[in-house]
């Protein structure tokens, strides 16, 4: 697998913002470096052709998920006396093994773009291709997938975000709004 | 939001506790919480986010609305429209303060936006029956690309729930942050 120079580019710079997300001791800059950490995810996915989660990664992931985070923290007290966290030996040794974990699971995807790989090959993918618009007039194959053929799922997650809307209303309400 | 201070003193903290942010190299390594949130000033007027806001917040809610009514013809959807949609009030309330914003939209009426949300996907769904179909069968609509809006209807309800769930979340986290937090009276009011 050949990387572009762009993904690459994209890459590092996930690379060095997570790093940057971790280390960093000032919660505020390493919430705004995971922040940029989504970021750079979202423009991987620009990058790999998938245009609709790259969207929900930008809005989600560095939009709304770092206000929220923003404001919890300015609710609290923020550390501003060292710039970098100190790594003890066993929390560099934790990561290491799950780096090497997660990372011996790699070599078993197909690689990116891969014209065997099972998504590409397989019947359902090339069936909602083939299908998607005379079934279901949607020229966007994803949202004919999400809403059409999927519906009941998404209709699932639509209920799930109510209802965490709704508890979240009754939880934290506070006395002013009843 | 009757008992928001009127004046806000904006000078004493960044004088008074400029020798705690201003860390002392000897009190470096030991984590020391240097800056209570109760030091920080609230929120600060500023004219230049206000500006900025007031001309992007529109062009932001046409985005987002274009994301959610587009998702059948290009990228997009419910999801992602309602949280741009949401990201609107969101930039309100950093320009203009939480607290005034949230005092124009009742939780109330945020419950009420997100049940008709979810009541939009409902109602499309189960309309399909009276059509002799099944559930969530949009093809069965006899108008004209059927199938199509009603599609676009049910990434609307979504939106309207995800933007609706969004602006509450926002404000239930960030009711009081602008609010200064030394005010005597905000023990009795939790």
């Amino acid at each position: 697998m050949s990387l572009s120079l762009p993904v690459a580019a994209v890459l590092l710079f996930m690379l060095g913002s997570a790093l940057a997300a971790a280390a960093l001791r000032d919660v505020v800059g390493s919430i705004v470096a995971f922040a940029g950490y989504s970021f750079g995810v979202a423009a991987l996915w620009s990058l790999l052709r998938a245009p609709d989660v790259a969207l929900t990664e930008a809005a989600v992931g560095a939009g709304i998920t770092t206000v929220l985070f923003l404001l919890t923290i300015a609710r609290t007290s923020v550390s501003r006396s060292e710039a970098f966290e100190g790594v003890s030996l066993r929390s560099a040794l934790a990561v290491v093994a799950i780096v090497v974990t997660v990372g011996a699971t790699v070599p078993a995807l197909p690689a990116v773009g891969d014209p065997s790989a099972p998504i590409v090959q397989g019947e359902v993918s090339q069936y909602y291709l083939d299908n998607a618009y005379e079934q279901t007039g949607v020229t966007n194959v994803v949202t004919a997938v999400l809403v059409g053929y999927r519906g009941f799922d998404t209709l699932g997650e639509a209920a799930v975000v109510f209802a965490a809307g709704i508890a979240m209303l009754l939880v934290l309400r506070r006395e002013e709004f009843v | 939001m009757s008992d928001r201070p009127t004046d806000v003193d904006e000078t004493s903290p960044a004088d008074e506790t400029s020798p705690a942010d201003e860390t002392s190299p000897a009190d470096e390594g030991d984590g020391r919480l240097s800056r209570p949130a109760d030091e920080r000033p609230p929120y600060v007027e500023s004219t230049i986010i206000m500006t900025t806001v007031r001309v992007i917040a529109p062009f932001v809610l046409t985005l987002g609305i274009f994301v959610m009514f587009h998702g059948a013809s290009s990228a997009g959807g419910g999801f992602q429209g309602g949280v741009i949609a949401a990201t609107t009030v969101v930039m309100l309330g950093f320009a203009f303060g939480i607290e005034p914003v949230a005092a124009h939209l009742r939780n109330e009426h945020l419950a009420l936006l997100v049940l008709s949300g979810l009541g939009a996907f409902l109602a499309v769904g189960f309309g399909a029956y009276a059509f002799g179909g099944s559930f969530l069968q949009f093809t069965l609509y006899p108008i004209d690309h059927g199938s199509k809006y009603s599609i676009e209807l049910v990434e609307l309800g979504i939106g309207v729930v995800v933007s609706g769930v969004i602006t509450g979340l926002f404000f239930l986290l960030g009711a009081g942050v602008d609010v200064d937090v030394t005010d005597s009276d905000t023990e009795e009011d939790r």
